[in-house]
């Protein structure tokens, strides 16, 4: 019995985290029709961006979460005009997925190098956002994860009524769905595609502050994290919002109860041979379909 | 043809994808309140005129010029921005987005909230199907209602001039008649500048204030519903029947 | 000149580009005979091991398109077969070397079933799951056979009787050779009927589909010769090193071989000699600015492929091409698309 409520527990956390991280991929996906691999390396910055205001400037939490926000949003933009945006108006000439996976990790690859010079191989310990915890059936919860877990919820709550309530976020989904319709709306693309990554970046970010406090800040503090993602978004299927909040806590059940049953070491494992059994029988995830990855 | 300087006025335009061109020098201006329309059959350049003339692909060569300014290289957004609409064919709806949804998108570049919802109440004013209709996704509509929707979605904002691409093209008749009403109701009620694409005469009688035939990439004959029509070599030679 | 006749045969080359690739290898083997700098030497061989690895891994992802990430995890078994079969049985290594080249090439026939429903992205996501499995494997193996984080214990080199220089010497031969085999062996499948068919399964699926274009025995084949080549490299890179941990496909090694791949220009011929080597040179130039290097590398490859569009043999061939009308052997010899489509056809 409190082996079941541990692992729910963690499903909860442990699946809105990966929502977050992952959904920004999936808008992104949907949208530009590019795996954004530098999205691990917002993660990885939004830790070091909490480390900065909670430790160094000694501010608080609220200021860190803003502050993360911020960075990861300039940052996405900037990710996607150096490394997308130019690749744009050649998109029927070249494998433009296979391109963009290569530039986006080019620019992963130069985020972390330079995290690496700027804070050293060390990781850095980022305080809770808030500590404290609740017993719920005997099993602990830290206010910590309960702020992380609503915190994704909420955010992911409000990218939904954004996307389906806002000009800007209308213009997003009618963008993914059909883009010559949508620039005879009068969209322009050429700063709706920088902003969506933006702000796909920011959500990230905000992942990687409640990551960090968790665990820690260091340069490649992003890369499970991405790699997780991933495996999110491909087993929702591409560019399939339903999908990724599904697949999120599907494999935040399956690391959780891989932990919970057979250990900390094995999880990563189980969940590519999950991913691969998946892939085998599903070759477009759970809900996806290659024609038609939409917002 | 209108004394004022015309609303769009197409200069030797010449456009294709890649190395096919299927607009050859075109010539065409569209005089403000006029219901212009392009008669021609499949494959001879229509909708690339369209679709070179809204920005979606880059003229080869030539001029637009929209409302007095020169348009053409701009990008489609920019070009919208100035008053262009267009009716894609096939209607070009954002299929996973509802009704309502699809409406707004065509209020894109007004930043009023408010002016957006009265934009909505109009168009829902113009054709009262679309409020039933609201909450559905386009994909579940009928060919005859996306076709409306596309027609109110175009409504949604001033257009300066309004390019219809073959409205009728795969609706069963009843729905082309009530296509073809909502057009007329567009031109009479709010006096729109038009430019209509169509594969023959069969539907244009009532709409249309010049007629060119379009051939090749190029206008082959120009004149009124009623010269055209009647003219059988032009009947005959271009569009083998009525 | 494209015509079906060609299929199966090199490249036809001009007398001087000929003459030139023979001089370049001729260069290329006379540097351990004048310069005999240990640490240079050491690091050359190296880079001729990774350009073993580069060809194959050029192949399946540059002309077959299979988003191939696994290929470090097919490395890594050719290297622990090839020290397994060394440490257990008595094989001479350089029957273990060939060994573990089929083992890995085993494995890698294996990973090419689930792809061949898979698409792009999905793909790599899968070779790449497979890698993991793969690592975690060899890092918690519970028998111990691979000695786990640790590295695999010590293995005798291919020349364990001669002296240092001697034995560098002869590892850099022996490795170049392969380089030459691995990297004409590729030019010419590019050639064959296989490597027609690849291309239009890349390029035309439902056109090679149409025409009885088999994806699986085709990719299976591409797959069997890719893992054998990469195999080959990894036994080499365990015998000349004497021992392997699994480091040697973390991510760190794959983004490099991925920069010197797409640098070069991925699918092209020279591509992955042109990348291996200038990436190589700059690593070595910035030997003394290890914390950089990544950064470097990392912009570098951001503006090759934004800037230029297939590699720098896809810049060369271009400049070339702009210079003179001079047909351009590595790239316009081959047919296109269609015209390959229409030979595969005619062999079939």
């Amino acid at each position: 019995m409190s082996q079941i409520v541990a692992i729910l527990i963690s499903t909860l956390v442990l699946g809105s985290i990966y929502g977050l991280v992952a959904i920004g991929m999936t808008l992104i996906y949907g949208t530009l029709r590019i795996l954004d691999m530098s999205q691990g390396s917002m993660v990885m910055i939004g830790g070091f961006v909490a480390w900065g205001v909670l430790v160094v400037a000694n501010s608080d939490p609220v200021v860190a979460l803003v502050a993360a926000f911020a960075a990861t949003f300039v940052l996405g933009t900037f990710t996607q005009l150096i490394s997308v945006q130019p690749l744009m108006s050649r998109r029927s000439d070249l494998d433009f997925e296979m391109v963009t996976f290569i530039t986006t990790f080019a620019v992963a690859i130069v985020f972390s190098n330079l995290a690496l010079q700027i804070f050293g191989p060390f990781q850095k310990d980022v305080p809770p956002v808030i500590s404290g915890s609740v017993s719920i059936i005997g099993q602990n919860l830290s206010y910590q994860s309960l702020a992380m877990a609503v915190t994704s919820i909420v955010l992911m709550g409000a990218l939904g009524l954004f996307l389906a309530r806002t000009r800007w976020g209308l213009a997003i989904r009618a963008v993914a769905q059909d883009l010559d319709a949508a620039r005879t709306m009068g969209v322009p693309v050429g700063r709706l595609y920088p902003l969506t990554m933006g702000l796909a970046s920011a959500l990230a970010g905000i992942g990687g502050v409640f990551l960090g406090a968790q665990f820690f800040a260091s340069p490649t503090a992003g890369d499970l994290p991405l790699l997780e993602a991933l495996i999110v978004v491909i087993f929702g299927g591409l560019g399939s919002l339903s999908g990724t909040l599904y697949a999120a806590y599907a494999i935040g059940f399956i690391q959780s109860a891989a932990i919970v049953t057979i250990g900390e070491t094995w999880t990563l494992p189980v969940l590519y041979g999950v991913i691969l059994l998946v892939l085998i029988f599903r070759p477009y995830g759970l809900r996806g379909n290659p024609s038609e990855a939409r917002l | 043809m209108t004394d004022a300087a015309p609303i769009l006025d197409v200069r030797g335009l010449w456009a294709g994808y890649g190395d096919s061109i299927v607009v050859r020098d075109l010539d065409l201006s569209v005089g403000a309140g006029q219901t212009v329309v392009m008669i021609g059959p499949n494959g001879h350049g229509k909708t690339t005129f369209l679709r070179a003339v809204c920005g979606l692909i880059r003229p080869v060569r030539g001029e637009v010029w929209l409302a007095g300014e020169r348009v053409d290289g701009r990008n489609p957004e920019a070009i919208a921005g100035m008053g262009l609409v267009h009716v894609m064919q096939g209607d070009g709806l954002f299929s996973d987005m509802t009704v309502e949804e699809n409406l707004l998108m065509g209020a894109f570049p007004t930043t009023s909230w408010g002016a957006r919802q009265g934009a909505l109440e109009r168009a829902y004013g113009l054709f009262p199907l679309l409020r039933e209709r609201r909450g559905q996704r386009a994909r579940t509509l009928s060919g005859g209602e996306r076709r409306l929707v596309g027609l109110g979605r175009a409504l949604m904002r001033e257009a300066r001039i309004l390019l219809i691409d073959e409205p009728s093209l795969g609706l069963a008749p009843v729905m082309i008649d009530t296509v073809y009403g909502a057009i007329r109701e567009i031109r009479e009620r709010l006096g729109t500048t038009i430019l209509l694409v169509e594969e023959n005469f069969t539907h244009i009688g009532g709409v249309a204030d010049v007629v060119h035939v379009v051939e090749m990439g190029g206008i082959v004959r120009s004149g009124s519903l009623e010269e055209l029509s009647n003219d059988r070599t032009v009947v005959e030679t271009y569009l083998g029947s009525l | 000149m494209n015509d079906a006749s060609r299929v199966g045969k090199l490249p036809k080359l001009s007398a001087g580009s000929r003459l030139g690739i023979v001089a370049l290898i001729a260069i290329v083997a006379a540097v351990p005979v004048v310069y005999t700098n240990h640490y240079v030497l050491t690091f050359l061989v190296t880079a001729l091991i990774t350009l073993v690895l580069n060809t194959s891994w050029n192949f399946v992802l540059g002309i077959a398109g299979v988003w191939n990430f696994g290929m470090l995890a097919i490395y890594a078994i050719g290297a622990y077969s090839e020290g397994l079969v060394m440490l257990h049985t008595g094989m001479p290594a350089p029957i273990a070397v060939l060994l573990g080249g089929v083992a890995a090439g085993a494995f890698s026939v294996l990973l090419a079933f689930p792809t061949l429903r898979l698409f792009g992205i999905y793909t790599s996501l899968l070779t790449f799951s497979f890698a993991q499995v793969v690592q975690f494997v060899i890092v918690n193996d519970p028998k111990g056979l691979t000695g786990g984080s640790f590295g695999f214990p010590t293995v005798k080199g291919l020349y364990p009787n001669l002296g240092p220089l001697a034995q560098l010497r002869a590892y850099y031969w022996t490795v170049l050779a392969v380089v030459v085999v691995a990297t004409f062996a590729v030019a010419w499948i590019r050639s064959s009927r296989l490597g027609i068919a690849l291309r239009t399964i890349r390029d035309a699926p439902a056109y090679a589909a149409a025409r009885g274009v088999s994806p699986l025995k085709y990719r299976m084949l591409a797959f069997a010769i890719s893992g054998f080549i990469a195999g080959v490299a990894g036994g080499l890179y365990l015998s000349y090193n004497q021992s392997i941990t699994s480091s040697v496909m973390g991510l760190t090694p794959m983004s490099i071989d991925v920069t010197m791949l797409v640098i070069g220009g991925l699918g092209t011929l020279f591509g992955p000699v042109i990348g291996t080597g200038l990436l190589t040179f700059i690593q070595q130039a910035l030997i003394d600015y290890p914390g950089v290097q990544l950064s470097i590398l990392g912009t570098i490859l951001l503006i090759i492929v934004v800037f230029v569009p297939g590699g720098l043999v896809g810049l060369i061939s271009r400049t070339r091409r702009r210079l003179s009308n001079w047909v351009e052997e590595d790239e316009t010899a081959l047919p296109t698309t269609e015209e390959a489509a229409r030979s595969t056809e005619a062999g079939t």
